[in-house]
């Protein structure tokens, strides 16, 4: 009696979940993501073990600079609701909505990564680089692990709007745009502990 | 039941209402006033420590949750598999943090 059971394919609402396959995806990226929290906690357990560390280096609370985070915190966040009205778009059956709010995703992603990309050069510049002290190690472990997922989304929602505009949205592709939606909210929540965690409570410490 | 297959669009419709796109920017709101405080708590600079601390594990805490169960739709239907590997995700790391902070402060 639930929606999925509909076997009308694609004039289901949501079509990411018509197909064993598309549940069967989303089911199995879940359990993936369940991984992906194991090893950004351990990413955050060093870091909070390591944070004070700081040898000759600079200390967090003289690096970091609000608005720079604050900036790169509103685009991530602007980027995640982009990706949630793309679903939307998508369980509409709205293909050119759709891809319009992904290449926003997908603007608002680079646009994050360029920032981040300059906030890490101004902290080389400084004389926090990778091998500076424990602290700088596990930060930009940290930091830029989220980073390479940053880089890893865009990528891939990239390559799925040039694959949706080859094949157009089906019971196979909908379940990819529902699980990179997934994918980018989950970089996007990753992102709230980073920038409480690490810039913000260690602006505190001073 | 009667109406299972002749109205097909009303069902979508009804489906729909659940899914419009109120909720979520709700879930955009509420994510972005609990970043604000956050944000203003340290800004300020007039909290002291240990209570800022508090403020921004707690903002932190339900902005994750806001996200989890809008975003990434986990308050729907059908998505008990979904919690439980997240939430063994969640365990392990929780048990690696307690490890490691047992292993490095005392």
């Amino acid at each position: 009696m639930s929606a999925h059971q509909h076997a009308e394919g694609l004039m289901s609402h949501e079509p990411e979940k018509v197909t064993m396959e598309g549940r069967n995806k989303i089911l199995g990226f879940w359990l993936f993501l369940g991984a992906e929290t194991v090893l950004f906690g351990t990413l955050f357990s060093a870091f909070v073990a390591l944070r004070h560390n700081v040898g000759d280096g600079p200390k967090a609370s003289e690096l970091f600079e609000l608005p720079t985070v604050f900036a790169a915190t509103m685009i991530l966040l602007f980027s995640s609701l982009m990706s949630v009205f793309a679903v939307q778009a998508m369980h509409r059956h709205q293909v050119k909505a759709m891809i319009g709010w992904l290449v926003a995703t997908v603007v608002l992603g680079l646009g994050f990564l360029g920032l981040e990309i300059t906030e890490f050069t101004t902290y080389v510049s400084e004389g926090h680089k990778m091998n500076t002290s424990a602290f700088s190690s596990s930060f930009y472990t940290l930091v830029g692990f989220h980073g390479a997922h940053v880089a890893f989304g865009v990528l891939w929602i990239t390559l799925l709007i040039l694959q949706i505009l080859k094949k157009g949205l089906t019971v196979v592709t909908a379940p990819k745009i529902y699980v990179s939606a997934i994918y980018w909210h989950f970089i996007d929540v990753v992102w709230v502990f980073i920038f409480t965690v690490v810039y913000l409570m260690g602006k505190v410490a001073a | 039941m009667s109406d299972n297959h002749s109205s097909v669009s009303e069902g979508q419709s009804r489906h729909h209402k659940v899914e419009g796109p109120r909720k979520h920017i709700v879930a955009f709101v509420m994510s972005l006033a609990l970043t604000l405080i956050a944000f203003a708590a340290v800004a300020s600079g007039e909290i002291n420590t240990q209570f800022t601390y508090i403020i921004l594990v707690c903002m932190a805490i339900m902005q994750v949750f806001v996200q989890l169960a809008f975003w990434m739709h986990m308050k729907d239907r059908g998505h008990a598999f979904p919690i439980i590997g997240i939430a063994f995700g969640v365990i392990v790391v929780f048990t690696m943090v307690i490890m490691a902070s047992y292993w490095v402060w005392w």
